[in-house]
């Protein structure tokens, strides 16, 4: 067998080839491909929109406590009338004879000065009472 | 080296850089593309390479220190950019490295850019069998015919040796060659 020697062979080529052209266009490709440098902008708008958020923020604070504060702070101590009176009716156990002997004395002499109407005055209220039939049946 | 200096400013100035980069692009698409295409062995291949490369270069140029020179730099990347290239492709492929060049070779005799006799595929089936080191440097000696001192500079190892390293590959080349 014939012993290979590379210095004795002529130089062996690497027989690699490129399309027709390819170095004409090749390096205006690559120009294309080149990132730009762009001009820093700033953004007038970018920090006006953060001061408008900051804004909205405010205002929306703003709106929000005193409802917050109506609600849970004000508000919850001072019930109105109706709603106690209904709670006290609905919930309690609380009879009217309870209440009939929780009265002394001075709180029945009261009642008694609230009551001193003219006969007149009852009449008139017992003609125009509707339900007067209604009381009397009962 | 002073005109290096001066086309290296040229380079960093935002004013100047573009025609200093298609200057750059004239002077190493040629030489670049052989170095890039002897190592990943495919037209296409090597295109995708050479694009990576030279925009590589263009977003590093102001980390060039001048601590070598503008070429054996260039070189270093395009390289780099062709190893790492191959790795990608053999892994993503489920291959090892050396599959895949066995396979490139084979595709070399259907390939269109490629006009070459049965020696010439042997020799590359040789080089193949080579360890990675021995392979960079037979190529760039012996088809891109580059100065040991350039390939020194570019690979970073001593020219002694490198002319070691070639005559083993020149060795074990020609022991293949023979027996295949």
């Amino acid at each position: 067998m014939k012993t290979f020697k590379l210095d004795n062979e002529p130089k062996i080529e690497s027989g690699f080839k490129t399309p027709e052209n390819y170095f004409d266009t090749f390096s205006a490709r690559v120009m294309q491909q080149l990132p730009k440098e762009e001009p820093k902008t700033i953004s007038l708008f970018s920090k006006r929109k953060s001061w408008i958020y900051a804004a909205a923020a405010v205002l929306v604070l703003a709106l929000t406590l005193p409802v917050v504060y109506t609600n849970f702070y004000r508000s919850s101590p001072e019930i109105d009338e109706a709603t106690l009176e209904n709670y006290i009716s609905y919930n309690t156990s609380i009879s009217d004879t309870d209440l009939v002997n929780l009265l002394d004395e001075k709180d029945i002499q009261k009642i008694d000065i609230g009551m001193n109407i003219e006969d007149k005055t009852i009449e008139n209220e017992l003609s125009e009472n509707k339900n007067l039939e209604h009381y009397l049946l009962n | 080296m002073q005109e290096e200096q001066e086309f290296i400013q040229e380079l960093l100035n935002p004013k100047t850089q573009n025609l200093a980069f298609e200057k750059l692009l004239k002077e190493f698409q040629r030489p670049l593309y052989n170095h890039i295409r002897t190592i990943v062995l495919n037209h296409d291949d090597t295109d995708d390479v050479l694009q990576n490369t030279f925009v590589k270069v263009f977003q590093n140029l102001n980390k060039f220190k001048g601590e070598s020179k503008l070429f054996s730099w260039i070189y270093r990347i395009a390289t780099n950019e062709a190893l790492t290239f191959l790795n990608h492709k053999a892994k993503k492929n489920g291959v090892s490295s050396e599959t895949l060049q066995n396979k490139a070779i084979d595709n070399l005799k259907a390939d269109v850019y490629f006009d070459g006799n049965e020696i010439q595929i042997k020799l590359q089936k040789a080089i193949i069998q080579l360890p990675e080191k021995q392979q960079l440097v037979f190529k760039m000696k012996y088809f891109e015919e580059l100065k040991y001192e350039e390939i020194s500079e570019i690979l970073g190892t001593s020219v002694g040796a490198l002319k070691a390293s070639y005559h083993h590959a020149v060795k074990k080349i020609e022991a293949f060659v023979t027996t295949n």
